[in-house]
């Protein structure tokens, strides 16, 4: 019953958040509800983690007929990484959100995407996993406009189109897959698929589109273009928000159809994965050192980060999964907190151009030191958490005789570094320059503006100690996940879990 | 039946994508809703298009058996599809009337200000 809750939980906040929108308390009720979440996210990751796999099969129909919900240890983690993600964004949006914002249902679409990125996680059937994407994109697209600033409209239509295309092809490449094989549920279709000796060839027009609409929606190179287009328009809290799980979910995705599907045709995607996934690393982090917009560099790094992810993928060893499910998890939250410091910088100075900005260090040093936490963990320092991710993946690529992808991801971890110290450097260290440019891009300062910038502060700080946590204790989650890595090996386990009607 | 409804799939892609490389915002969005219903289309195809009886009530001669009748989940795929499009329909138009109420243009060149120079 528990894997249900975390789809349950935010719509019934979504049906609720109509009446009290108006209501003063509506932030602490929010951050009640994601404090829920989140204990439910907890119970299910326990749960998971001793019994191995949970489903649910709604409406009590039998598997390749019914709607199936399963978790498996790589859904459970992502679970809970996006409830702590959601968690701290909800407590940071209580300051920093304008009483206008909040009274036309932000917090309503932001549940709106917690739903619909728990349901994809958990979705065990590819056209329910389509329908999750939309209630995910629907809700993401209003919030990416929520407000009307001239900035965000420009942003939320080159969103907007950009990620409909995706659906399209995503939703052509379910089409076509449903017509060969006759089934929608992804356990059924990987059980069919293992009966071939080779891949059928009139699969891959399905799955080349299939993973195409993935492609965008993960920013891999070189599908990337919406992000950066977009996400510094909207306020610092929802870009955090969308750095922290939107494109994860693509990602996601593209891992459980690799695992199912796609590995068994791996001469031709394995190497096609491997390239996309070097490029996506150097393109976006060379993108990136040409940034002078706080939240583009950030923006850029995404699509490199995402870039080791899908490395991992590629390299579909034990090895190579369990760094990139470890690596994923740690760049939701060390990405999610940068975007949480952008917005705290923002609201200070009032913008946030790398060339105007200075001397906030000396002004706001635990806010300085919390940016160089996660800065640094995005830049894979030791002892923080993306080091342990960084080294686990070039690891495996090495293990795996991948030297090339291996040595890549070692050169653009020196790129991201020189990224972030030039945010260090000019934002935090250097002195104000006297001669201020006009600034580039003008992000709406809030409408009342309260001193008190605790849950701000306890927010970003809480994610920073998690950064530091996952660093420094990180033997149980790479245990967990390589766990986690070794049932995607073995994707017969799922296939019969799902499949066996008790 | 099969290839006629191929070629028009083919052709309405063809013609969403030209919409989709105007420049003005309208074109665009006349673009996705063309695109997202050749999309339905494909989905409705893939399914098998067969010309059969009624299926559950009617004489027994007319009625379909088992192996003449059309798979009928395709259908409810796209109504669910269908649904959601309109959903995003009513967006896209509330976000082009506001888009246009602030800048008062509807030329996606002019989209670049946020963009550095």
């Amino acid at each position: 019953m528990i894997i249900a809750l975390p789809v349950f939980l935010p719509l019934a906040f979504m049906i609720f958040a109509f009446l009290f929108r108006h209501f003063h308390g509506r932030e602490y009720v929010a951050l009640g509800a994601a404090t829920l979440n989140l204990l439910v996210a907890v119970f299910l990751l326990v749960e998971v983690n001793t019994e191995g796999m949970v489903k649910m099969q709604m409406g009590d129909w039998p598997a390749p007929y019914g709607i199936t919900l399963i978790a498996d240890r790589l859904s459970a983690l992502m679970v809970l990484v996006s409830a702590i993600v959601f968690m701290a964004a909800m407590a940071y949006s209580i300051q920093s959100v304008d009483t206008r914002r909040k009274s036309f249902g932000f917090y309503l679409f932001s549940f709106g995407i917690l739903m619909g990125v728990n349901g994809s996680f958990l979705a065990g059937d590819i056209f329910n996993l389509y329908v999750w994407f939309e209630v995910m994109l629907m809700a993401s697209f209003i919030l990416m406009s929520h407000g009307g600033e001239r900035n965000q409209l420009e942003g939320a239509i080159k969103y907007l189109i950009l990620n409909l295309i995706s659906s399209f092809f995503f939703v052509a490449g379910i089409g076509l897959l449903y017509g060969k094989m006759g089934t929608l549920n992804m356990a059924d279709i990987a059980q069919k698929l293992m009966n071939f000796e080779t891949m059928p060839p009139e699969l891959n027009p399905a799955f080349i589109l299939i993973f195409v609409g993935f492609a965008i929606k993960g920013a891999l190179v070189p599908f990337f273009f919406w992000l950066p287009a977009s996400y510094h328009t909207p306020p610092p809290v929802v870009t955090a928000l969308f750095a922290g799980l939107l494109t994860k979910v693509g990602i996601y995705s593209l891992i459980r159809f690799y695992a199912l599907f796609l590995h068994q045709n791996s001469q031709f995607w394995q190497p096609l994965i491997l390239w996309i996934a070097g490029l996506s690393m150097v393109i976006g982090v060379i993108t990136a050192t040409s940034q002078f917009e706080f939240r583009k560099v950030l923006s850029f790094h995404i699509i490199s980060q995402v870039g080791y992810v899908v490395m991992g993928l590629g390299l579909f060893t034990v090895g190579g999964l369990a760094g990139a499910i470890f690596f994923l998890a740690h760049n939701m939250i060390s990405k999610t907190n940068a975007f949480l410091v952008a917005g705290y910088v923002h609201r200070q100075k009032g913008t946030l151009n790398l060339k105007i900005l200075g001397d906030f260090y000396k002004e706001h040093p635990l806010w300085a030191i919390f940016f160089f936490i996660s800065a640094f963990s995005l830049a894979g320092l030791p002892p923080l958490s993306g080091f342990i991710g960084k080294y686990l993946l070039i690891k495996a690529g090495i293990e795996a005789q991948q030297l090339g992808i291996a040595f890549t991801a070692l050169f653009v971890g020196f790129f991201t570094l020189f990224s972030m110290v030039k945010i260090w450097m000019e934002v935090f260290w250097k002195k104000t320059p006297d001669k201020i440019p006009a600034p580039i891009i003008k992000i709406a300062l809030l409408d009342d503006k309260p001193v008190n910038i605790n849950w701000m502060k306890w927010s970003s700080g809480a994610m920073a100690i998690i950064i530091i946590l996952a660093g420094v204790f990180a033997t149980p989650i790479v245990e967990y996940c390589t766990l986690a890595a070794e049932s995607l090996m073995q994707p017969s386990d799922y296939i019969n879990f799902v499949l066996e009607n008790n | 039946m099969e290839l006629v409804i191929a070629i028009f799939i083919g052709l309405l892609y063809a013609s969403g994508v030209y919409l989709l490389l105007r420049r003005s915002i309208v074109k665009l969005i006349l673009g996705v809703f063309v695109i997202s219903n050749a999309t339905n289309l494909i989905i409705f195809l893939s399914g098998g298009i067969t010309r059969s009886g009624v299926s559950f009530i009617g004489d027994e001669a007319e009625k379909a058996t088992l192996e003449t009748m059309t798979d009928p989940l395709p259908q409810a795929l796209i109504l669910t599809a269908i649904v959601i499009g309109l959903g995003i329909a009513a967006y896209i138009l509330a976000l082009k009337y506001k888009y246009f109420e602030t800048t008062g243009t509807h030329d996606l060149d002019q989209l670049s200000k946020t963009d550095q120079k």
